[in-house]
């Protein structure tokens, strides 16, 4: 009877223990570290790097490199921007980011009247450096510091040959834009255009398009309706392709077509694997982030001033597709 | 020396420390968590501030420019006194992973600022145009900051997120642990209470159990309680009391003991009187007529004869003189020869009587009578049954410290069985004894004389002999010999 008492007391007592044992150790489990208060105001320099669309591979690369070249510099940098080239809310972005006095902006540059005056008039009053990155606009209208990104005019140059090598030296060529090009589109035009010129036989239709997808979609039904012998498309903005093709598709075989165009299209290298694209342009989007950080660094710290106004331009290069695709 | 009530003390003072300790433990944790919560409360508090003082600031901007008086811009000074106070404090907000967004913040709030103040400026100096367009930027900064407080609660709560889960979790458990450290308590407090109350139940226990022993007269067993309090000192004290009752009682026994003795040698005494009485009605009569019959033969020239009825005469005076006294072994060799004499003149050739003694052992003290009725039966059972008669041969020799005296005859022996009855005084026979004292008489006086058992052994083959063995010490103890006197 006493050994029972005991015995049961006993157990008891070690199950009760591990059980308060275990509570314990959870209950008191020292909680997550909070982030650490800074209670000085670090004058860390701070950049933002804001673009238009945002959550587009591209453009997630681009961010990719300039916060690693961030790390290395030890400054601060944020990504902000709009989704699907929303202007308005890419130009509040900007507007804050001047008010908010950073130290520097990186700007996927926007060639419009408020994207100007805000560059040339806001960030200059609160003197802010601003660069253009992957695509320009002339310094004259922005006054940014410079510009990071590819040489567009010889970009277009490399797919204009790229298509006379696949194509031959005769054929009508469609070439789609924007409605009102862009600085960096137009650039990419007239590198294409300095090409083919040189060849006679070769004929170009330039077409511009609203920025939506029907819109895309019909300017690819009409091009197709007058041009019906064409035999290669050239998007110059990368992001006209997906729907391009899907209307191409619709009414005849995408094959027997030479269809080219640049990679800072969402699409672009989901097409050029399915074999759709017969070949894109490619550009160094992660030296891009990389070099731009870097710059405006050499013109934030002083060591470069001022900044090469013709941009410092990184490497592109022509992808193309293997052909046998389905 | 632990006392109970020092074990008492010790139990309710370890069981309230615990408790003590258990106690703050909890009210610590929960002020800890009630400090975090209370921060964070605060951060979200301070940051919708920002956003009211800023609303409030284009509010009164907006008042002094459509009524441009001292008063109103007393309001507005009052206002971005206010913005200016609470960007500091959200200043202190800054940590690792918003320090981006609450910089920006803060810079924002000083562009609202510098933009109010230029407001005010262009309506002081009439410029209605410059002074509405940064009226309009401000109210923009002022929107952005509602925004970015917005952006900036929403990334504090994804920060925050999981440290809140983990601070619901652990009250949870905090709750459940409460529960098992109650539990647990509670049998430890039951284990330490049921050996405690046994520490003091169990000696008192043994205690009861050993006094029961006593009430039931075991004073043999030692009383042991195995404790360290007064329990302890009860016990011991209580078996000291045993030992001594012990001791009482082995004292009266051993008097009892010696009273019995006492009681019996009397009573033998008695007897052995009683029976001379009885055997010699008139002792004085029969010797005096004896000595008369000795002279008679004498004259008659039957010297033989007379030498035989003065021994007898002898024997008879040593009989009745000494039957109650001690002799010496010497007296007592002398009355065995007259003995022999007489028995010798009565069987002639068919006794053979050999004595062989050292005579340096015929000082010795003995009782009276000893040798006599031995020999008597040595010749009643060796001699007189026998045709062609036996021999009986005497010694007395020296072994030691002690006097041994044997006396052996040629008979047909006893059995084992009867020379134990013999020894142990359940067998008498007394029949044809001259002097009426027994073997078992002989026996019993040894003892008592010298105070010691089994001094008389007897050996017999049968068919051949027996032999019986007295030793004597040589030294009597005094307190016997007393004892022996007194009576």
């Amino acid at each position: 009877m006493r050994k029972k008492i005991v015995l049961l007391l006993g157990t008891l007592i070690i199950v009760f223990s591990y059980l308060t044992i275990v509570s314990a150790t959870k209950a008191f489990r020292s909680t997550s570290e909070l982030p650490a208060t800074l209670s000085e105001m670090e004058d860390t320099i701070r950049l933002v790097l804001i673009t238009q669309e945002l959550d587009t591979p591209f453009w997630n690369k681009v961010g990719q490199g300039a916060k690693q070249q961030a790390k290395e510099e030890n400054v601060e940098l944020e990504v902000w921007g709009s989704y699907g080239n929303d202007q308005e809310e890419f130009l509040k972005k900007m507007e804050i980011a001047i008010h908010s006095k950073v130290d520097g902006i990186i700007v996927q540059g926007l060639d419009t009247e408020e994207f100007k005056e805000l560059s040339k008039i806001k960030a200059a009053f609160y003197g802010i450096p601003v660069i253009t990155v992957a695509n320009d606009v002339p310094v004259e209208e922005s006054l940014r510091k410079t510009y990071v990104g590819s040489d567009q005019f010889w970009a277009g140059k490399m797919i204009a040959h790229q298509l006379i090598k696949e194509m031959g030296t005769s054929g009508e060529v469609i070439i789609l834009g924007d409605e009102v090009q862009a600085y960096y589109q137009q650039e990419r035009l007239a590198g294409i255009q300095d090409v083919l010129e040189g060849y006679p036989d070769i004929n170009i239709i330039i077409r511009g398009t609203k920025d939506t997808n029907e819109q895309v979609i019909s300017t690819t039904q009409q091009l197709m309706n007058e041009v019906p012998r064409a035999t290669a498309f050239i998007a110059v903005n990368a992001k006209y392709v997906g729907p391009m093709i899907q209307e191409i598709g619709r009414r005849t075989q995408v094959e027997p077509y030479h269809i080219y165009t640049f990679d800072d299209g969402v699409e672009s290298t989901a097409l050029l694997e399915q074999g759709k694209l017969d070949g894109i342009l490619e550009q160094k989007p992660v030296e891009m982030g990389k070099e731009s950080v870097k710059w405006l660094m050499e013109w934030i710290t002083g060591k470069t001033v001022p900044l090469n106004s013709d941009g410092y331009l990184t490497e592109t290069n022509m992808l193309v597709s293997d052909g046998d695709m389905p | 020396m632990t006392t109970i009530q020092r074990k008492i003390w010790l139990l309710v003072s370890v069981m309230l420390l615990i408790m003590g300790i258990i106690w703050m433990m909890l009210t610590y944790y929960n002020q800890q968590t009630q400090e975090q919560t209370n921060t964070i409360l605060q951060r979200y508090l301070r940051m919708n501030e920002v956003t009211i003082a800023s609303q409030k600031i284009i509010t009164d901007l907006n008042n002094f420019l459509l009524d441009p008086t001292e008063m109103n811009k007393a309001k507005i000074e009052k206002s971005i006194k206010t913005i200016e106070e609470v960007q500091q404090d959200v200043a202190k907000l800054r940590n690792e992973e918003n320090a981006f967004s609450v910089t920006n913040y803060i810079h924002l709030i000083d562009s609202l600022v510098e933009t109010t103040n230029r407001s005010i400026l262009f309506s002081e100096e009439q410029e209605l145009e410059g002074s509405t367009n940064e009226f309009n930027e401000a109210n923009r900064i002022s929107m952005y900051i509602s925004e970015m407080t917005l952006t900036i609660l929403d990334r504090e709560l994804k920060t925050y997120n999981l440290f809140y889960r983990e601070i619901i979790d652990q009250s949870e458990e905090l709750k459940k642990l409460g529960f098992w450290i109650l539990l647990l308590v509670t049998s430890v407090l039951l284990l330490a209470t049921y050996w405690f109350s046994l520490s003091i139940t169990k000696p008192v226990h043994q205690l009861t159990k050993a006094a029961n022993e006593l009430a039931r007269g075991r004073f043999n067993q030692r009383i042991k309680v195995e404790s360290n309090d007064e329990i302890a000192f009860l016990a011991q004290t209580f078996d000291e009391m045993r030992i001594n009752i012990n001791d009482l009682i082995l004292e009266i026994q051993q008097k009892a003991q010696l009273e019995h003795e006492l009681q019996q040698s009397k009573l033998l005494l008695k007897e052995s009187q009683l029976r001379s009485l009885q055997s010699q009605i008139n002792p004085h009569f029969l010797f005096n007529t004896l000595n008369t019959l000795s002279k008679k033969a004498y004259l008659d020239g039957a010297e033989e004869t007379s030498d035989l009825l003065v021994s007898v005469a002898g024997l008879l005076r040593y009989n009745l003189k000494r039957i109650d006294r001690s002799v010496t072994l010497y007296e007592e060799v002398l009355v065995l020869n007259q003995y022999m004499e007489i028995q010798k003149a009565r069987f002639t050739d068919r006794l053979n009587f050999k004595k062989t003694i050292d005579e340096s052992c015929l000082h010795v003290n003995i009782p009276g009578l000893t040798l006599q009725p031995i020999i008597e039966n040595a010749v009643i059972h060796a001699i007189e049954p026998e045709e062609n008669g036996g021999t009986i041969s005497f010694k007395i020799l020296r072994d030691g410290s002690w006097i041994i005296i044997e006396i052996e005859d040629s008979g047909k022996g006893i059995s084992q069985e009867n020379i134990e009855l013999l020894l142990s005084g359940q067998m008498g026979s007394n029949e044809g004894h001259s002097t009426g004292i027994g073997f078992q008489n002989v026996v019993k006086r040894l003892q008592l004389f010298y105070g010691v058992d089994n001094l008389v052994s007897i050996e017999s083959v049968e068919g051949i002999g027996t032999k019986v063995i007295i030793q004597i010490p040589e030294t009597r103890e005094e307190v016997s010999d007393e004892t022996f006197n007194r009576r």
